[in-house]
């Protein structure tokens, strides 16, 4: 014989009522635990996308130099190789990799077309961008130093051009003496990142490529992989004490779309989160409510009896406590099932704003985030229960037993 | 004897001033330790109003009232709490038990209620059920009790903390003669074992009969010398 058990006892004889208010909250939770999950994985997601193009840690050479065109062509950190083979001996490392920016015009016969191009280290770039960069039709040996140099585009640039690989093209841009500069590249395949504002205009080829081209070893930035992304911050302080003249960056200062994206997603599913806590308070209080005029008999009685207002008023905060405790474990369960199910069948989303494909639906399953979550349901359900049942203390002894 | 309680000129008013009720006009009486005292009187005689202005579930208007010597007429809430709890038992006309809770929980709350430890619960309920001859429905829910039975358990929770003072209403009103008996039987049978003084509301002759002493109301006013 114990309060809890008095409280428990209250619940299950409550039965229809405390049933349609434990699938309320449950059915809340399950909705809050799926959407902030996709929430979660989309994040997820978006840093991997950042980190695996921009590394972990960035070294950028900030100085303009005026002979060069627009913000793409700014080929400004020099002696990067020393720098490059200096990294290597941190442990932390996995990868340096260079990446000259550069852009001009791009000429098949008569079309032409705008790009914005990306001399990398074809060994390792396409490693790292892993399933974010989609290639196709690639020649083999390709982005090698070749007579003729290899070079590989967006593949709606290519359609512009009417391009297929193999096909002989010609860049043309300014060199870093501001004198017009061409050369004939061979098509060696195509990739698609799923961004049309990228795959219409990019394209990538090796630094050796740009190097003749713009008459320069520099580059634009470099690029670090780590074992541990966080570490990115430790790193980055130590690049940045150690070196001058440059501008060190981790992957979080330059994720400019995760930011926007996460921005955008933390209000709508703040929005969301917060009318499933006015609706589970409204239900809550609602089945209080009605709980305590049902009951106004048997809060006489117990009043009658000696229970003090102070004694029914935890009474029934117990009773919240255990249907809020009841309706978090099947939402947790319920929410745990459905986003296994959603993960095991592969659904797509639509192509989002700005994007031309779908993708795969993940819903992440985090402990941590479903306690936070299901602690934060319980605290809406105890305080719906304290403001619903002041009422219970002003229940008059002698009105409800008469 | 203790003098067990004592009314001093209570009056009971509802509302203010010209459209004021008076339920209750300058009761006086005094109730001893051990004694069982009934409350004779017609429907809306004040009975009821009597029995909780008595059980400090209600306050008087006026005048004076005194459980062991001590002026309680105006206690606040926390303080007539601890009364009620303590020292006074209900048994109510229509029994009021918890719904939900089993025979062994409704016997068991006011022992809950005073802080005993589930020991000693246990043992005292456990012996109470037994003298009942309930033992066989301490699972069972008010629901599955016959009318007589949910009187037995009213009675026991009223008798479990042995309270000094024990107010009945009209205890025999939802029983037939053979139940509202036994009932009767048990309530003189646990206030000479346990020495509690019995203040009873009926107009059951039955039941007047077989108190102590009655006391007679009539229009809110004492009719019967007490």
């Amino acid at each position: 014989m114990s309060w809890l058990r008095i409280a428990l006892r209250n619940v299950l004889h409550d039965g229809t009522r405390v049933i349609s208010t434990l699938l309320i909250i449950a059915v809340g939770l399950t909705a809050l635990l799926v959407g902030s999950g996709f929430m979660l994985s989309t994040y997820d997601a978006l840093q991997e996308i950042a980190m695996r193009s921009e590394g972990h840690v960035s070294i950028i050479d900030d100085t303009p130099d005026p002979a060069l065109g627009g913000a793409h062509q700014q080929l400004t950190l020099s002696h990067w190789q020393t720098l490059q083979a200096d990294l290597w001996e941190d442990e932390r490392v996995v990868r340096v990799l260079p990446r000259a920016r550069f852009e001009g015009m791009i000429s098949k016969g008569d079309e032409s077309a705008v790009f914005f191009g990306s001399g990398v280290d074809p060994k390792e770039e396409f490693r790292v961008h892993g399933p974010f960069l989609r290639t196709d039709g690639i020649l083999n040996p390709w982005l090698t130093p070749q007579e003729t140099p290899d070079v590989m585009l967006g593949t709606q640039l290519a359609r512009t051009l009417g391009a297929t690989t193999g096909d002989l093209l010609i860049l043309h841009t300014q060199n870093r003496h501001a004198e017009n500069s061409e050369i004939t590249v061979q098509l060696a395949g195509l990739y698609h990142t799923g961004t049309p504002d990228i795959d219409n205009h990019s394209l990538m080829t090796n630094l050796t490529t740009v190097a003749t081209l713009l008459d320069t070893d520099n580059i634009s930035q470099l690029s670090i992989y780590l074992q541990r992304r966080e570490a990115s911050t430790a790193v980055q302080t130590f690049l940045q004490n150690r070196l001058d003249g440059v501008t060190v960056q981790t992957w979080y200062q330059r994720a400019e779309l995760y930011h926007k994206v996460k921005a955008l997603y933390d209000r709508i599913f703040g929005v969301m989160g917060l009318i499933i806590l006015i609706v589970v308070f409204l239900a809550v209080s609602n089945t209080i409510a009605l709980a305590i005029h049902q009951r106004r008999e048997e809060i006489a009685t117990l009043s009658a009896l000696g229970s003090s207002p102070s004694r029914i008023y935890a009474n029934f905060i117990l009773e919240a406590c255990l249907i809020g405790l009841a309706a978090t474990t099947i939402g947790m369960l319920l929410a745990y099932a459905i986003s296994n199910a959603i993960n095991l069948s592969e659904l797509m989303m639509p192509a989002p704003p700005g994007k031309t494909e779908g993708y795969p639906i993940f819903i992440y399953i985090s402990w941590p985030h479903y306690f936070i979550t299901s602690v934060t349901l319980i605290i809406t359900v105890v305080f719906a229960s304290f403001i619903a049942t002041r009422n219970a203390t002003r229940v008059s002894i002698v009105k409800g037993l008469s | 004897m203790d003098r067990r309680l004592e009314l001093e000129a209570i009056t009971k008013r509802y509302g203010r001033d010209k459209n004021s009720i008076t339920a209750l006009q300058d009761i006086s009486f005094t109730l001893f330790a051990g004694e069982f005292l009934a409350i004779q009187g017609p429907s809306g005689s004040g009975k009821s109003t009597l029995l909780n202005i008595c059980g400090l579930i209600d306050n008087p208007s006026d005048g004076d009232y005194y459980l062991n010597g001590v002026s309680v007429a105006q206690l606040g809430v926390s303080e007539r709490c601890t009364y009620r709890r303590r020292d006074i038992g209900f048994i109510f006309q229509r029994h009021q038990l918890i719904p939900a809770m089993t025979v062994y929980e409704n016997i068991a709350y006011p022992l809950l209620l005073n802080g005993v430890t589930p020991k000693q619960i246990r043992h005292d309920v456990n012996q109470l059920l037994d003298t009942m001859g309930l033992e066989h429905r301490r699972k069972h829910l008010p629901k599955q009790l016959s009318g007589g039975e949910r009187q037995r358990v009213g009675i026991a929770r009223a008798l479990i903390k042995r309270p000094q003072l024990v107010i009945a209403d009209e205890p025999s009103a939802s029983l037939d003669h053979q139940h509202a008996h036994a009932g009767l039987q048990l309530m003189r049978k646990l206030n000479q074992a346990y020495g509690a003084s019995f203040l009873v509301a009926s107009h059951d002759p039955f039941v007047i009969d077989h108190c102590d002493r009655k006391i007679e109301l009539l229009d809110g006013r004492l009719e019967t010398p007490a």
